[in-house]
């Protein structure tokens, strides 16, 4: 007889599929970024691509074809850094939303849940519209709105704080509360303002893009990213235990309080990056934990490091996705991402296999 | 081993749930705690396995206060079953039990062979050793309880601390859990809703009405029927089986009018 999958703790069991899965993906992840690469609304020959990447890293080749001109910049400085930054992005947002589904101890928590998208518009949007522009640079916007992001995940710990210890639902009241102030702040400014061009700059920030990729930007986040990862392979445990609550942590020896506010402000430091490179893109960092779990359970010692590799995949044929998908327009990531995400959500919303937690028929 | 209160108050939103308890238990002792609800079972427990901060007065363990361990400390020593076990997410039985090594570990140490070993151990315990792969929130209230007490005892701890446990299980499971609990041969404090299964297991009983402890003893001590009167204001009698087991019997209205009519 046939055993019909099932989903509620994944199909996945045992060490060796694990291991395997990790070996698998850092294959499909190496040949995505490689095979990526050579895709672009500029037709350009796979060998060409190759070349220019092995001459900027290792010098090999002839420096006059592949060293300067269109085709070395456009390789280099314009492909190789989005496709790096959609891998960042696509790993901070997976093990955000992982993370952040423990600490709010709720499945449908996403890393922007606790008010750090609206903080990082407001941020965007004083920028914007207030010119700070000559003050901080360029990337003016993404460094507002890395502020913003940040200033507002501290404010929802300090709130939740207040009269008594915070917990998850606090944050979870907290993150909606603030969350609503600081949009209600953005719609303000936009309305005052009433200022054609800066609505639409929000708009399209808001949307998410990794155009904005530089190799400058890159050895910050992809580092960053990184570092956050393995932070969190190695809290495992006490991520397990924020599931089952604070009464039973604290009978199985840890108290989680101190540790949510350390996994708040890294949380917030990498979304900080990933809104202040990319804008913001939803759904990845709800959908990526939630396919893994179904796969390979809730232990966050292979939902983390599977979540995090199968985010920088996913977001990587995304952004591939946008450049080719309408010819000579790029589609904006964050639509793109909602689009596909939003029916796969439903799906699983459907299929009452995969429990989501919360109560079963 | 040795846990002593003394003169422990608690205090919740205004509301003044313990009065002053001082209880002390000592190596081995299977303890109950019974009253009627909101007598202050629950909160006492949790003051003891340090989920709640005493308002006053100080919960000692082996003579030193519970604030001067860490609570990583206390979960190596004390382990709690409670009858609330409800989570959002799915997990194995596996991956449950062996959360109760936690307190051993240190953040970075890895789960090594000898973790699993006692994982297995413990489900064999209580008897759910088929059931490792199983996902938790599909079993039934009576196996959950199970895995919940095979979570405390993989924490391999002097003590045990149970709180409710055996709300909603039949009485098959009431007493296969405790029977399982009784022959762990460590300290046990549990809080009891029913007198019959408190007075088969316990050796000594706390009786608790309004914060305060109104009675204590052996189970033959304290179980009379003035104290289930002045408890609970039900009628009952006790008898005692050709074992010498005591049993309650309670009387409903109806029977109180018939008792009434003989006399």
């Amino acid at each position: 007889m046939k055993r019909k999958p099932d989903f509620k703790n994944g199909v996945f069991h045992g060490k060796p599929v694990y291991v395997l899965a990790i070996i698998l993906l850092i294959g499909v992840l190496i040949l995505s970024i490689l095979t990526a690469v050579t895709i672009g609304s500029v037709d350009l020959s796979v060998t060409d691509v190759y070349r220019v990447i092995l001459y900027k890293i290792f010098g090999v080749g002839d420096p006059e074809i592949y060293g300067t001109g269109a085709m070395s910049d456009i390789v280099w400085f314009i492909r190789l850094p989005r496709i790096l930054l959609a891998t960042g992005v696509g790993m901070g947002l997976a093990v955000a939303g992982v993370v952040m589904q423990a600490i709010v101890k709720n499945p449908l928590a996403d890393p922007y849940v606790l008010g750090i998208s609206s903080g990082a518009s407001l941020g965007a949007t004083v920028a914007i519209f207030f010119g700070v522009n000559a003050l901080l640079g360029s990337n003016a916007i993404g460094i507002c709105a890395f502020i913003g992001a940040f200033c507002i995940s501290l404010l929802v710990q300090m709130t939740a704080n207040i009269g008594g210890r915070a917990n998850s639902i606090r944050l979870l009241l907290a993150g909606t509360a603030l969350s609503s102030v600081c949009s209600a702040f953005s719609n303000f400014i936009v309305f005052i303002a009433g200022e054609k061009n800066g609505i639409q700059t929000v708009t399209f920030w808001l949307m998410g893009s990794m155009a904005g990729a530089k190799w400058e930007n890159i050895v910050v986040i992809l580092p960053c990213v990184f570092l956050a990862t393995l932070f969190f392979c190695s809290q495992y445990r006490i991520l397990n235990m924020m599931l089952l609550g604070d009464e039973v942590s604290i009978t199985l020896g840890t108290d989680l309080h101190r540790y949510r506010q350390l996994y708040l402000v890294v949380s917030s430091i990498v979304i900080g990056f990933v809104v202040y490179s990319a804008g913001i893109i939803g759904f990845v960092g709800l959908i990526i934990p939630h396919v893994v779990r179904m796969f390979f359970g809730t232990d966050h010692k292979r939902l983390l490091p599977i979540s995090a590799l199968s985010g920088s995949i996913f977001l990587i044929w995304a952004d591939v996705a946008c450049r080719v998908i309408i010819p000579k327009t790029e589609v904006p990531i964050g639509i793109l991402v909602s689009m596909i995400g939003a029916p796969c959500f439903i799906y699983l919303l459907v299929k009452r296999s995969y429990g989501f937690g919360g109560e079963r028929s | 081993m040795n846990i002593a209160a003394s003169n422990v108050k608690m205090e919740l939103s205004g509301n003044q749930i313990l009065k002053g308890i001082s209880l002390n238990v000592s190596n081995k002792e299977f303890i109950g705690i019974i009253g009627p609800n909101g007598s202050g079972k629950s909160t006492l427990l949790k003051c003891i396995y340090r989920v709640l901060k005493p308002t006053g007065g100080v919960v000692m363990m082996d003579g030193k206060s519970l604030d001067q361990y860490r609570v990583k400390e206390t979960a190596k020593r004390l382990a709690v079953v409670s009858q609330h076990n409800y989570y959002n997410f799915e997990f194995s039985i596996e991956e449950i039990v062996l959360m109760g090594r936690a307190p051993h570990k240190k953040t970075m140490e890895r789960d090594n062979p000898e973790d699993y070993r006692i994982v297995e151990e413990c489900l064999k315990k209580v008897g759910m050793q088929n059931y490792r792969g199983r996902v938790f929130s599909t079993l039934s209230g009576g196996e959950q309880q199970r895995i919940i007490l095979a979570r405390a005892l993989a924490q391999k701890t002097e003590s045990l601390i149970l709180d409710e446990p055996t709300n909603h299980l039949d009485i098959k499971y009431q007493l296969q859990l405790l029977d399982i609990v009784k022959n762990l041969g460590i300290m046990v404090i549990g809080a009891f809703h029913d007198l019959n299964i408190a007075a088969a297991y316990c050796d000594k009983i706390y009786a608790l009405k309004a914060g305060q402890i109104v009675a204590s003893g052996t189970p033959e001590e304290v179980i009379t029927e003035e104290l289930i009167k002045d408890l609970y204001e039900v009628d009952a009698s006790i008898s005692r089986d050709k074992y010498g087991m005591i049993n309650i019997t309670y009387h409903p209205l109806h029977i109180q009018r018939e008792i009434a009519k003989d006399s």
